[in-house]
C-alpha cells in the first residue's frame, strides 16, 4: 500500500486543500521618506489594495528635537496631517520607502515609533542603479538601525510586487 | 502570495514555455561523470526539463545526449546495443551515432542513402568538474562553458552528489535563499552534524534568533544577507548566493567545505536537487568525503541503484516522532537535505502560491520572484538573461564580522567574488 505521505502529496489530493480565506487583511503603511521616493509611492497609492495606505515624511531632511511632540509626522496622500503614533499603532507592518543618496534622517524617528510599538519595519532602497557607493550607503545608513528587513532594489515595480507578495 | 499566472509562468519549464527557454540558455548539470564510466558502457535515461532523453557513451568516447525514442516506431533507445560508434535499437536494428544520426536502416538498400534522412534531436554533453552537462538552447546562441568555482577544482577539492526531488523546482529553489528556516528546520544540526559543528559562527546562529535581514540584487541574482549580533556592537554576516535562475550557495562555516545547490526542472513535479561541497586550497579530507557519502552535510543515503533518497515519501521519510519529542530532530526527520525536501514536497507536486501568507522575512523569495519575471519580461524582448554571463558565475558565498556601519555589498566586495588561489571569506 502507498504511505500516507506519497498519497497526500499527489498532485490529485492537492485538489482537495481547503479553499477557504486563511487570512485577514493587514494593515501596512507605506511611507515616502524623501521627496523622490514621495513621487513613486503616489503611483503605489492609486492602484486597489487590501489594507495598505500610504503617506509621506512631511518634514524631508529634519528631525523633531528631543522631547519634541511626534504627533503630526506623516501626511496621508490628501495631505491631511497624521499623527505617526497612531499610525504606527494601528499597523502590522511599516515599509519605508527611500531613494539611494538621500537623506532621510526621518527614518530614525518612523524606527524609533516602531520598535516602541514592536511594529514589523522594512525598508526599502530604490533608484541605486545610476548612484555611486557612497551615496547608496549614505542612505542605507541612516535605515539600517531600524530596518528589520532591508531590501536594495533595482527597479521601482519591486515596491509593488513586494506589496502584492505581502497582500497588503 | 503570487497570482496564478505567474506561478505558471515561474513553474512551467517543458518545451515552448518561458521559464523553459530561460533554462534552456544555460549549461545544466544532466549527470554525473560517475554515470557513464566507461566507453560503450549501458545508456542512462535523462530527463529534463519534460524532455526525455539518453545519455550514452560510444565507442570513441564520444558523449551523447539524444531523444530517448527510436525514429522508426517509438521503441526507448535504453535497450540499444551500444556497438561500433553507436547505439542500435534493438527491435529493427536501425543505428544513429553520437549526434543523433542515424548510420544505418537494415532494411533499405545501403545505396538509397535513407539513413541520412534520419536524426534524433540531440545536445552537447560537456563533462566539467565531475558532472556531465547539457546545452539545450539553439545551437547558434551556445555560451561558453560554465565555470562555476566547484567546477574548476581538482576532483580531489570537491564532491558532488545529486538526488531527486519530487516536487516542482521552484519550491525547492525557494528553500535553498530562505535564509530564516535554519534556526528551526536545521536547529539539531548545526552542532551535531560533522559537516556543520564546531564554527563560531553557530554561536552567533544561536545566540541571536531574530536575524535582520538585507537582500540586495547582484548582477546574476540576489545577495540575501542575513545579520546577527556580534561582539562589541559589530554585526555577524552570512551571505547567500543566488543566481538565476536556479544556483544557490549557502555562506560558509568556519574551515568546511562550502555547499551549494542547482536545483534543475526534470519536470514540472520533479526535479534534481544537486549539492556540491568543495575547498579552494586543499583536498577534502578522507572523513569529510566519508560524511557526505554517509548522507551528512547537505548530502543524502539512497535506494540502492538509484538516485531516489532512501528516506523519501513512501516510507514516510522513516519520521521518527520519539526524535522530534526529545528534540534531537526539529521535524522527526533525520538530516538537513530530507528535512528540506520532505516539507517542499509535502506542500504537493507545484504548491498554489496563491494561499501564501508571506511575511517580511521573505523578502529573498519575493525578490527572487520578481527577478525571474523581470528577466522574463527582458528575453522576451531579446535580452540575455542573468546568470549565463560567466562573470555572474564567478561568485561565492561569505560569512564575516562587520562593524555596524560597513555594508556588506562594498565592504566586503571581495568576499562575494572568486579569488582565485584564496578560501572562502569564513568565521
Ligand atoms: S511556518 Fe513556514 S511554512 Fe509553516
Ligand atoms: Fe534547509
Amino acid at each position: 500500500m502507498q504511505s500516507e505521505s506519497a498519497r497526500m502529496s499527489s498532485a490529485a489530493e492537492a485538489r482537495y486543500r481547503i479553499n477557504a480565506p486563511n487570512s485577514l487583511p493587514r494593515a501596512i503603511k507605506v511611507i515616502a521618506l524623501d521627496g523622490p521616493s514621495e513621487h513613486v509611492v503616489k503611483r503605489l497609492a492609486l492602484a486597489r489594495w487590501n489594507g495598505a495606505t500610504f503617506f509621506t515624511a512631511t518634514a524631508f531632511g529634519s528631525t523633531p528635537r528631543k522631547g519634541e511632540s511626534l504627533v503630526g509626522w506623516l501626511n496621508d496622500l490628501a495631505g491631511r496631517t497624521k499623527n505617526l503614533i497612531d499610525e504606527v499603532n494601528a499597523a502590522d507592518q511599516v515599509v519605508m520607502v527611500a531613494t539611494a543618496g538621500e537623506n532621510v534622517p526621518v527614518a530614525s524617528l518612523i524606527g524609533e515609533a516602531c520598535s516602541l510599538k514592536r511594529v514589523m519595519t522594512t525598508a526599502l532602497i530604490v533608484g541605486s542603479a545610476g548612484k555611486s557607493d557612497e551615496a547608496l550607503s549614505k542612505t542605507l545608513a541612516q535605515l539600517r538601525p531600524w530596518s528589520l528587513m532591508l531590501v536594495i532594489a533595482n527597479a521601482e515595480e519591486y515596491i509593488e510586487d513586494m506589496l502584492v507578495a505581502l497582500r497588503a | 502570495m503570487l497570482r496564478k499566472e505567474q506561478n505558471d509562468l515561474l513553474t512551467k519549464t517543458g518545451p515552448g514555455t518561458p521559464m523553459g527557454q530561460m533554462f534552456r540558455g544555460h549549461w545544466l548539470p544532466a549527470l554525473l561523470a560517475e554515470e557513464l564510466p566507461e566507453n560503450e558502457c549501458p545508456p542512462v535515461r535523462v530527463k529534463l526539463l519534460s524532455e526525455r532523453l539518453l545519455a550514452w557513451r560510444d565507442t570513441q568516447g564520444h558523449l551523447a545526449l539524444t531523444d530517448e525514442f527510436c525514429a522508426h516506431r517509438g521503441v526507448s533507445l535504453w535497450f540499444g546495443r551500444n556497438e561500433h560508434n553507436g547505439l542500435r535499437c534493438p527491435y529493427h536494428g536501425w543505428k544513429y551515432d553520437h549526434t543523433g544520426q542515424c548510420i544505418e536502416v537494415p532494411s533499405e538498400p545501403e545505396e538509397s542513402g535513407f539513413c541520412k534522412k534520419i536524426k534524433l534531436k540531440s545536445y552537447p554533453l560537456v563533462e566539467r568538474g565531475g558532472v556531465l552537462w547539457t546545452y539545450m538552447g539553439p545551437p547558434e546562441k551556445q555560451p561558453p562553458l560554465p565555470e562555476w568555482e566547484f567546477a574548476m577544482m581538482p576532483a580531489d577539492r570537491r564532491f558532488m552528489s545529486k538526488r531527486t526531488q519530487e516536487c516542482n523546482w521552484l519550491q525547492a529553489m525557494e528553500g535553498g535563499i530562505d535564509s530564516s528556516h535554519v534556526s528551526f528546520l536545521h536547529s539539531g544540526e548545526l552542532d551535531r552534524d560533522p559537516l556543520f559543528k564546531g564554527s563560531k559562527g553557530n554561536q552567533y546562529n544561536m545566540g541571536d534568533m531574530k536575524p535582520v535581514f538585507e537582500v540586495v540584487e547582484s548582477a546574476g541574482g540576489l545577495f540575501i544577507g542575513a545579520r546577527r549580533n556580534a561582539e562589541n556592537g559589530s554585526y555577524y554576516w552570512r551571505i547567500t548566493q543566488w543566481v538565476m535562475p536556479a544556483f544557490t550557495m549557502i555562506p560558509p562555516r568556519a574551515d568546511h567545505p562550502v555547499h551549494g545547490h542547482f536545483w534543475v526542472p526534470i519536470d514540472d513535479e520533479n526535479c534534481w536537487a544537486w549539492s556540491f561541497d568543495y575547498k579552494v586550497t586543499r583536498a577534502l579530507a578522507e572523513k569529510e568525503v566519508a560524511a557526505m557519502r554517509a548522507g551528512q552535510g547537505i548530502h543524502v543515503t539512497y535506494v540502492p541503484g538509484t538516485y531516489r533518497p532512501k528516506a523519501n515519501k513512501d516510507n514516510d521519510y522513516l519520521v521518527d516522532r520519539a526524535a522530534q519529542k526529545v528534540g534531537r530532530t526539529y521535524s522527526g526527520v533525520e538530516g538537513i537535505a530530507m528535512q528540506d525536501a520532505s516539507l517542499q514536497e509535502s506542500m504537493g507536486p507545484v504548491v498554489d502560491r496563491a494561499k501564501e501568507n508571506l511575511v517580511s522575512t521573505d523578502n529573498g523569495i519575493i525578490m527572487a520572484r520578481h527577478r525571474l519575471l523581470r528577466a522574463l519580461k527582458a528575453m522576451g524582448k531579446g535580452e540575455t538573461p542573468p546568470g549565463i554571463d560567466l562573470a555572474h558565475q564567478r561568485v561565492r558565498s561569505a560569512a564575516f564580522v562587520l562593524p555596524p556601519d560597513k555594508h556588506f555589498k562594498d565592504d566586503a566586495k571581495e568576499a562575494l567574488v572568486v579569488q582565485t588561489g584564496r578560501e572562502h571569506v569564513t568565521v
